[in-house]
This record gives structure tokens, sequence and C-alpha cells, in this order.
């Protein structure tokens, strides 16, 4: 074999090891975020469960007939439903973190907490902002899919509410039939930019696990080559 | 993850996601269930102690003092206060059962009622008013043109709930236009009291409760 093939050869696989090296290393890093963000949502998931039970018992603790009180049914809701609505998301995120079915999991159970925050309120509008906001914490995934997932819960809730309860949903009973294109709007709106921003991130973590792939083959490469002078001077000196 | 483990969490979902839409339906059941129907005085109740105002509609809301849901009720009042305001005398009567002391009835409800402008608060002693107006559930508004009732019902799309309702598009529409589709709409809210309410076919025959 020539010098020139096996030069070939050599930088042929010292350029596959570099391109391994960035893979895992990209793997880890992403693994690292898919964790940590599922660790922080298996936290927020507590506290929207601990925040819905207290705001159910401060602003209708009771339902009424005439001087008789009994528990009102936000209550209860508050805690089974919001206890239901943790659960698996939290138990996913505790005992398979990392994993797929976890992080799409917790997008769908952040956006049952909207549906949930919502009733609590009485529909109040300000809490309407509680979907973007999930969406937007969603985003720190960096992985798009988990974004649409969230999306399409809500698309769902929606779709089925505009039909049963539509004054739910558009604040009318008599909604146009546009009215949906209007919401979804919105929606898609900050989607698509969330997406982009997820899309962005990721090529980002790629260049950067490439780069610190290369630096740690250079880097290696320098030490190697630093090791042989090295032994090359010893065996010098001891001549 | 194998197979075996996929399939797991695949159940696993699938009987979460079970759960929780049995959960909001439940709720949405709740929600959208109305209080029950009774025959709303048709014209000014003669022994009624309120005076209906001559020169413009007159519009009455029941309300119990401590029903959570009754909130979303006066503030939808707010709103068709802001608005329409100027062609409204509206008065909310707070129901008082027997023995139910000044804490009872002076809550939140009652101060956010109070900070409308143009709106009359009352105690409604022993719920006479609501029953010679022949009204059951809290959140009940009834409206009154010249003594004669134009609609009666709830202002809210779901038990609690704010937001734009059947109810609150009627009374505008009467109060703009002078006519609606419909007469009444559905209320959502608690029981002002703790007896079944009284079903009659005429409101000007209907009796207090307790000289029933």
């Amino acid at each position: 074999m020539s010098v020139a093939v096996k030069a070939i050869e050599n930088t042929r696989a010292a350029l596959e090891a570099i391109v391994q090296r960035a893979e895992e290393r990209y793997e880890k890093r992403r693994q690292e975020i898919f964790r940590h963000t599922d660790r922080l949502f298996s936290r927020l998931m507590i506290g929207q469960w601990a925040f819905a039970v207290l705001l159910a018992w401060v602003v209708s603790p009771y339902a009424w007939q005439g001087m008789q009180k009994t528990i009102h049914l936000h209550v209860w809701v508050a805690v089974l439903l919001g206890g239901a609505i943790t659960s698996v998301p939290f138990y996913l995120a505790r005992t398979r973190p990392g994993e797929v079915a976890t992080r799409h999991a917790i997008a769908v159970g952040q956006m049952l907490w909207s549906a949930l925050l919502i009733h609590l309120t009485g529909g109040r509008i300000e809490t309407h902002f509680h979907v973007f906001g999930s969406l937007a914490f969603l985003a720190f995934y960096r992985d798009w899919p988990v974004i649409v997932t969230g999306a399409a819960v809500v698309a769902t809730d929606h779709f089925l509410r505009g039909i049963l309860w539509p004054e739910s949903v558009y604040g009318i009973a008599n909604p146009e039939w546009w009215r949906f294109l209007e919401h979804a709007g919105w929606v898609v709106f900050c989607v698509s930019f969330l997406i982009m921003s997820c899309r962005k991130s990721d090529k980002d973590m790629r260049v950067m696990a490439e780069r610190g792939a290369e630096l740690e083959a250079l880097s290696e490469n320098a030490w190697r080559n630093s090791s042989v002078l090295d032994r090359a001077a010893a065996d010098a000196a001891g001549r | 993850m194998g197979r075996a483990s996929q399939k797991t969490v695949l159940a696993l979902c699938a009987v979460w996601a079970l759960a929780v839409a049995a959960g909001f339906v439940a709720l949405w059941k709740y929600k959208l269930t109305p209080g029950p129907e009774t025959a709303v005085a048709t014209s000014w109740p003669r022994p009624s102690k309120l005076r209906a105002a001559g020169d413009r509609d007159t519009l009455l809301l029941f309300a119990h003092p401590q029903c959570a849901c009754t909130r979303a009720t006066i503030s939808e009042l707010a709103g068709l206060m802001a608005h329409y305001g100027d062609r409204l005398d509206a008065w909310v009567l707070f129901d008082a059962p027997a023995g139910a002391g000044a804490e009872f009835t002076r809550t939140d409800l009652w101060s956010s009622a109070e900070r409308i402008a143009g709106v009359h608060v009352l105690r409604d002693e022993g719920g006479a008013e609501a029953a010679r107006f022949g009204i059951s559930t809290s959140g009940t508004v009834a409206l009154y043109r010249a003594g004669k009732l134009l609609f009666h019902g709830g202002i809210t799309p779901a038990r609690g709930h704010e937001g734009n309702s059947f109810g609150r598009e009627r009374i505008v529409s009467l109060l703009t236009t002078g006519k609606a589709d419909r007469a009444e709409a559905p209320v959502f809210g608690c029981a002002l009291s703790e007896q079944e309410p009284v079903r009659v076919a005429n409101a000007d025959h209907t009796v207090p409760r307790g000289n029933q």
C-alpha cells in the first residue's frame, strides 16, 4: 500500500471518528436538555396541581342551596382531575426521563392544565395566556414535534368545544363559520416561530457538537504528537 | 426502550387519556347543567316592594351571596351596564334566608355588585322577592319593560364561566332593537332555596316562601 493511499485512509478514518464523536456529543447534549426539561416540567406539574387546588378552595370552595353548603365540584376537579393530569407526565418524567414518549406526554399534560385552569378561573381571558406560555415552555425541549403535539391538544380542545360549547371558545354564542381560523391563526403564528426557533437551536447544537469534536480531535492529536516528541527527547537524553 | 416496555407506556397513556377525558366530560356536564326552569312572573308582581322604572327597562338580578358561580354573572352584568347602563334601572337582590346575618350577604359579590355604576343592591329578606318573581336559581336575570316581562334567564355561557352567552345577546338585542329570537336563556348557578322551586302558571299568584 502506497504512502498516499495510507494517508488518505488515515484521514478518512480520522474524519469518521470526528463525525461519530460529534454525533455522540450532540446526542449527549440533547439528552441532557431533554432530561433537564423533563425535571422542570415534573416540578411544574406538581406546582400547577397545588395552585389549582388552592385556587379552587379560595375562589369556589362551596356550592350552595339556600343555607346548605357542599364542597364545590371545582375543588374535587382540582384534586382528582388535576391529579390525573399530573400523574402520568410526572411518573414518566421521573422514571423515563429523556424518552420520546415522556416529553410528548408532558406536552399533552401541560396543555390539559391550560384547559383545566381556564375552567377553574371561570373562563377568564387572562388564563388563556397559559396556553401560549405553555407552548413557549415546551420549546425548552428544542424538539419541534413536542410543540406540534401541544398545539394538537389545543386544536382538539377548540374543535370539540367549538362544536359543543362555542361560547366558551369564541366568547359569542353564534360564531361565524370562519371564527375558528382567527383562533387557529394565532396558535399557528406562535407555534411556527417556536418551531423555527427549535430547529435553529437544534442546528446550532449540532454545529457546536461538530466544533467540539474537531477541537477534541485536534487536541488529542496535539497531545499524541507532543507525547511522541517527549519520548524522542527522553530517548535522546538517555543516550 | 424495549417493545414490552413501549407497550406498557402506550397502555398507561391510553388509560390516562380516557380517565382525563372522562374528568373533562364530567366537568363540562356540571358546568352546562342549568338550574330548574320556573315560571317567572310575566307581569310585575303586585305584592313586590320594588317599583319598576317608568322611563326605562328594569333589570333584576337575583343572586345567592355565597355562590361562587354568580361571580361570573356579576362580571357580565358589569359589562352590560358599562355599555347599556343608561337604558336600564338595574337591581341586584341578594338572597338572605331566614336567620342569615349581615356576614352571610356582605360578601365579595355584594361589594362587586355595589361597585357597578347604576346598580342598586338589596338584601332579599327570606327570599320574598325571589318567590314573588318566581326565581329559584342564583344568577337569574329578569328584564321588565312597562311592567311586562321581556326576558328571563342567565347571562353566562355556563356555570361560573365568563363570556358572551345567549342570555346576554338577547338582552342586548332587546335593548337595541326591541326584539330577540327568544325571551329566555338557561341559568347556571346555585339554588336560592333549600326547598324545591315552586312552579306556577301565573306568577301573579306566586306565594312567597314561608307563606305557602
